[in-house]
């Protein structure tokens, strides 16, 4: 595995906000329209992907994106190391892509993933996102995809005032100077 | 600026979406029958008519799924969403 140097190191501040990338953690793009396919994850990983629309499920461990009908993102949401990250991918690998019952496609090192806190949030993102976020800061576990300042961007609310958001590397570096330019003006 | 109801995900900004253009255009089963007109007639021409049409859209900054909507190009009312291979809903 190669051992990226991120351009996104520090942790940043503006009054309440507070901006950081939570790094190495493990991100997992699961594909599948089998009927089985989600009891063979509550196997492996005691919890089930969502079927309804813009939820998420979670357990202590990991949580389950819905990203489209038959898409999900699997993260962990403690750091792990990138052996244990190989150990989980190769059991899920043989459990489900070597048996045709989906697509397990790790993505740790394709997404980025920046966690953000405090009150002004959705503030900065309603600075430069179609979304309307009324519904999703009232429900923990809601997910988004939509665009922040004209980048692909995926929501997952974590708590109140607390969300991570996913961007892809190549873009990382360009929304985080982004996120920190709008939040001086917060 | 218009609010496109995706079959999957809810109500979103258009900004998230793409055309596909026209919808329900058949592939002719022999294209190799057809003469270069015919061929260019299928592949190419489009009928872009001002009023209610039947398009493909993508949600393509969203969940990435195909679907059909029907439009008044002339005022950007959406009259209908449905997914692909759902019949039409209105008289088509
Ligand atoms: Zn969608």
């Amino acid at each position: 595995m190669l051992n990226f140097e991120t351009t996104l190191q520090v942790s940043k501040s503006y009054g309440d906000l507070t901006l950081s990338e939570v790094e190495p953690i493990l991100k997992i793009n699961l594909r599948s329209n089998k009927r089985e396919f989600s009891t063979k994850i509550g196997k492996l990983l005691s919890i089930i992907p969502p079927i309804e629309a813009n939820t998420s499920s979670s357990n202590e461990d990991y949580s389950i994106l819905w990203l489209s009908p038959d898409e999900w993102l699997i993260y962990s949401n403690n750091k792990i190391s990138y052996e244990q990250q190989n150990l989980l991918e190769e059991n899920l690998f043989k459990n489900i892509s070597n048996i045709n019952q989906g697509s397990v496609t790790n993505v740790t090192d394709h997404w980025v993933m920046i966690n953000l806190k405090g009150s002004k949030i959705y503030d900065l993102l309603s600075k430069s996102s179609p979304y309307d976020f009324k519904n999703f800061k009232m429900k923990k576990g809601s997910v988004a995809q939509t665009l922040l300042n004209h980048t692909d961007v995926i929501l997952h609310n974590t708590d109140d005032n607390n969300l991570n958001l996913f961007v892809r590397r190549s873009f990382s570096e360009d929304l985080w100077l982004w996120i920190n330019d709008s939040a001086r003006f917060l | 600026m218009f609010i496109i109801n995706c079959p999957y995900c809810g109500e979103r900004d258009q900004t998230e979406f793409s055309s596909g253009g026209e919808a329900h255009i058949v592939r002719p089963k022999q294209p190799t029958e057809l003469s270069d007109d015919e061929w260019a007639e299928f592949l190419f021409m489009r009928k872009n008519i001002k009023g209610i049409q039947f398009e493909r859209w993508n949600h393509s900054h969203g969940c990435r799924k195909w679907f059909n909507v029907v439009r008044d190009t002339s005022n950007d009312k959406i009259h209908a969403v449905y997914k692909m291979g759902e019949k039409p809903p209105v008289n088509k």
